[in-house]
């Protein structure tokens, strides 16, 4: 099975491991919550409400602190607004490289003393790249808190890395590559290999992981340069959530970040894509892939827009479930794959971006299967949508589940989409509390508009279709 | 005590540091965990119900652990997983669409799964939907319908799921491992042969719920937020007739303990996947905690000494990690690391130097306190959720694990000292009882890793 991609971290997310096919099992207790559906909608119930205090610090640091004491822990995430799509170019893959950097030293903690200082505490530490932003997270026992706050700020001010440990980290990313896109049968299909043909802007369409000379290429000066340009206070969001003190946390923010100085920004590149007047194709061939795969992809409305909150029902409605109507069409009836996945934004979710955005429906088929019998397929349920509105019952269902996977965010023991949440509302629109109103506002739209938007942004002329042709690579057999 | 100097020109700290370096701030005392509390009863059908009072959200998991699994699947290899994604095609009353419906209408999705010795149906709702759920999961695991028109496709999935991991190296590595490690014995069956689930008919399917489904194999679990008044009546009525059925399988395994080396020969791949496993005391075993937090601090942590060497030393690997795995009864020690084509052998003899060294010096206490506190803390964040706890009691369960087991767990990793860490590495972790597997281009590296003294006298199978 294709597994959804997570972001691409610096830390292996302790992937897999024991034995094939003996895994224990443990039901829901391991399940990760749903990226592309961390939103909320009622089941006649009241909102959810997530607390949520936010300033700013002189320097231009927010800070979110968002207190819940269902577990002693604490969870520190800092989000620098940088991601791969504004890195330069000639260096492609250099935000995710340098993200890597951000553990090789400090001016107070050398190299693995950051991450021996987190796990020698009882924490878990990591942290990824995505589009728009670079995320650093800590989760700790709520008593390191100051602990953890100093580090961060201690590298916030003072990165102090050497050639050793560039050349160093230029090895392991391109491991990561290989292991994540490489080496593994289709590796990053979709969400690495789809955004570089149906965008345009180079912004969007370059390899984000990056291509291995651009890693080799990579200097100190660069990273120097890199660290200077983006790693400013003014272009940060602090969050912490879970069990503080509020006022104790105020005084070690302020303590510890109040003093690192604010930079000038660069103006933002245009990363807007042209609006596409007709469909695009492509294919290619995956080496290790024994079967063909399938992926469509659509540009979603702007971020914030009454047709975006529509967008995200329409999600839910054709895509994510088994209930969804290209599961089952796709699956249950027609019986062209175990699995259909995609979503907004395979790296996150509806709201933790900041830019153009794609729409994916992917599936691996087998060679029997003629892909337009597939498209014809996810053509007609789409016609369906644009024919008439969503029935009462598919809307309750779309609000039921956003709802639950709401809560799944809040009542996480990590923390960690809250935080991701809480950042890039931050980040993107300076107003974190907006979290609160994810429910009201999916509870706002009407059938009536996503039918219109299915009309308006799913029409052939403005997809991309990409298909991935099995290689020749057989399975290896012992010597 | 805190020695904060501030430091303006912070850009100018870019190369090394010339000031004196700040220490980080002293932590504050810790703050009480209590694990919530939670109650077991038994129907008189043998089936055991947990219920687990916790969280502040209103969401409910129900989640029914039957003791079956591959373990179950004798010569049939997957025929638990085919059985169980069956029985989501529907019960006697619902069809595969209504119960996706049904689910997606309580804010969950229904899930199943069948591992090596335990089969799992449940689904997380909101708590207004406790009950539903509840007969929802009773009705899946007592009342399939299993639809034959419908195996062909759910067969046809699952060899297409297999097509995909024979194409991936770290799967063809791990079914390589556990065929060396558990030859017979189910364990060790991780893919069916060529045309073998084709084979695979409903009465198959059938006959297997049949012999291994009931009460007396099966565990409900309840955690989150619920009204106990009118859940329990629910659960009972749900599941108080359901036959008794079979006692679980006994079925022990004997993981090999002499040296072997298995090659798989992956041409043109740019990573080698490497695996090595070797018995270990199991989580009932009284050597047990010291042998995990060794674990842990060979490679079992992001600050572990593998991963220091061969990551962040050698820049060889991404994600080096080292685990226990544990079967009833038994337990394995674990290596995996995807390491760069040019330097296998060399990965591989640092990893062994990075064992022998832990078995001929006791590790410095500052380092394995370290260690001690993150498995600690890493103990809090996984039992701070509702799904956490339950999957904890599950495995306490299948491991006939006591309550204490739970209750001093952060005492028991506390009590481990330097001299056992290295006790159990010398005494367990020994290379000359591995088995080692090296998925790869071999024609880059098959000689170099033959070279290696450690692998001299390996069985080849």
């Amino acid at each position: 099975m294709i597994r959804r991609s997570a972001a691409i971290r610096s830390v292996a997310a302790r992937p897999w491991i024991g034995l094939i096919g003996a895994v224990l099992v443990v039901g829901c207790a391991a399940q990760p919550i749903t990226g592309e559906s961390e939103s909320a909608a009622s089941s006649g119930v009241g909102s959810i409400s997530i607390p949520v205090e936010y300033y700013k610090l002189d320097n231009g640091l927010r800070v979110v602190l968002s207190r819940d004491d269902s577990a002693p822990t604490v969870t520190v995430g800092v989000y620098y607004r940088i991601g791969f799509r504004i890195e330069p170019k000639g260096r492609t893959g250099f935000a995710h490289l340098f993200e890597h950097l951000m553990f090789q030293g400090s001016a107070n903690l050398g190299k693995m003393e950051f991450i021996r200082l987190i796990e020698g505490n009882g924490g878990i530490v990591n942290g990824s790249t995505t589009f728009d932003y670079t995320n650093y997270f800590q989760i700790v026992p709520a008593h390191t808190l100051e602990t953890v706050l100093w580090a961060e700020a201690d590298r916030m001010k003072s990165l102090a890395i050497t050639q050793d440990n560039l050349v160093n980290q230029q090895g392991v990313v391109k491991n990561e590559v290989h292991v994540n896109v490489l080496n593994q049968p289709y590796g990053g299909f979709p969400w690495l290999t789809v955004p570089q043909v149906a965008n345009v802007n180079w912004h969007n369409a370059h390899n984000f992981y990056g291509d291995m000379a651009d890693l080799d290429a990579a200097t100190l000066e660069d990273a120097r340069a890199f660290f200077e340009t983006y790693y400013a206070p003014n272009n940060a969001v602090l969050v912490v959530a879970g069990d503080f003190d509020a006022a104790a946390a105020r005084a070690w923010v302020a303590q510890y970040f109040a003093a690192i100085p604010a930079r000038p920004q660069p103006p933002r590149p245009d990363i807007a894509e042209p609006e596409q007047a007709a469909e695009r194709r492509d294919a290619y061939v995956d080496r290790l892939a024994p079967r063909p795969a399938l992926a469509l992809a659509w540009h979603v409305p702007a971020r914030g827009t009454p047709e975006h909150w529509a967008f995200s029902l329409l999600d839910q409605i054709l895509l994510q479930g088994e209930d969804s109507l290209l599961w089952q069409r796709l699956v249950q009836q027609r019986g062209y794959t175990g699995s259909v996945a995609g979503g907004i934004n395979l790296l996150g979710n509806e709201f933790t971006y900041d830019g153009p955005m794609l729409w994916m429906v992917y599936l691996v088929h087998d060679p029997a299967t003629d892909p337009a019998a597939i498209v014809a397929d996810i053509d007609a349920e789409i016609a369906r949508l644009q024919s008439a509105p969503p029935t009462a019952a598919q809307m309750q269902r779309a609000l039921t589940k956003t709802r639950a996977a709401l809560y799944d965010l809040a009542g996480s023991s990590t923390r960690f989409g809250l935080v991701d949440l809480l950042a890039c509302f931050a980040l993107f629109d300076d107003d974190p509390a907006r979290i609160n109103r994810i429910e009201p506002e999916l509870r706002a739209v009407t059938p009536e508009l996503i039918s219109d938007v299915a009309r308006r942004y799913l029409v052939p002329a403005k997809r991309t279709l990409q298909r991935v042709e099995p290689g020749g690579a057989a399975a290896g057999a012992a010597p | 005590m805190r020695r904060f100097v501030a430091v303006a020109l912070a850009l100018a700290a870019w190369a090394a540091a010339a000031q004196p370096r700040e220490q980080p701030p002293v932590p504050g005392a810790p703050r009480d965990f209590r694990l919530p509390g939670r109650e077991t009863l038994r129907l008189d059908n043998g089936l055991a119900l947990t219920f687990i009072d916790y969280g502040t959200v209103p969401k409910v998991t129900v989640l029914a652990v039957v003791r079956t699994g591959n373990i179950d699947d004798g010569e049939s290899t997957w025929l638990a997983d085919v059985t169980l994604e069956m029985m989501k095609e529907g019960t006697a009353t619902r069809t595969a669409p209504a119960i996706a419906e049904a689910a997606a209408g309580m804010g969950g999705s229904l899930n199943v799964g069948a591992g090596a010795e335990q089969a799992t149906v449940g689904i997380s709702v909101l708590s207004e939907h406790a009950v539903d759920a509840a007969e929802l999961v009773a009705d899946v695991l007592r009342n399939p319908a299993f639809p034959a028109a419908e195996l062909p496709r759910i067969l046809s999935n699952f060899e297409r799921s297999l097509a995909v991991a024979r194409s991936d190296p770290q799967s063809l590595a791990g079914e390589a491992l556990a065929r060396r490690v558990y030859g017979d014995h189910p364990f060790g069956r991780a893919f069916p042969q060529p045309g073998q689930l084709a084979g695979y008919d409903i009465a198959a399917v059938r006959a297997f719920h049949d012999r291994n489904f009931g009460a007396r194999r099966t565990h409900v679990y309840v955690a989150g937020r619920y009204d106990r008044a009118t859940l329990e009546p629910a659960l009972r009525r749900a599941f108080g007739d359901w036959r008794g059925g079979a006692a679980p399988t006994e079925l022990p395994a004997t993981p090999a303990d002499t040296l072997q080396l298995a090659f798989i020969d992956t041409p043109g791949a740019p990573q080698s996947s490497i695996r090595m496993a070797v018995p270990v005391p199991h989580p009932a075993h009284a050597l047990y905690f010291p042998t995990t937090i060794m674990n842990s601090l060979l490679g079992g942590a992001f600050g572990s000494r593998i991963t220091a060497n061969i990551r962040e030393d050698k820049g060889y690997s991404y994600s080096p990690d080292s685990s226990i795995s544990a079967r009833r009864g038994t337990a394995l020690w674990v290596l995996s690391a995807e390491v760069t084509t040019e330097h296998t052998a060399d990965a591989l003899a640092e990893i062994y130097g990075e064992i022998d060294r832990l078995q001929r010096e006791a590790p410095p206490a500052q380092e394995l306190d370290a260690i001690k506190a993150y498995r600690a803390g890493l103990f809090v964040i996984s039992n701070s959720s509702p799904n956490g706890v339950l999957g904890q009691l599950a495995f306490m369960d299948l491991h006939g694990l006591p309550p204490e087991f739970l209750a001093g767990w952060v005492a028991s990793v506390h009590g481990v000292t330097p001299p056992q860490v290295s006790e159990v590495a010398a005494r367990f972790i020994r290379p000359e009882r591995m088995t080692v597997v090296v998925a790869g281009d071999l024609a880059k590296v098959r000689d170099a890793v033959l070279r290696l003294p450690q692998l001299e006298g390996a069985r080849m199978p």
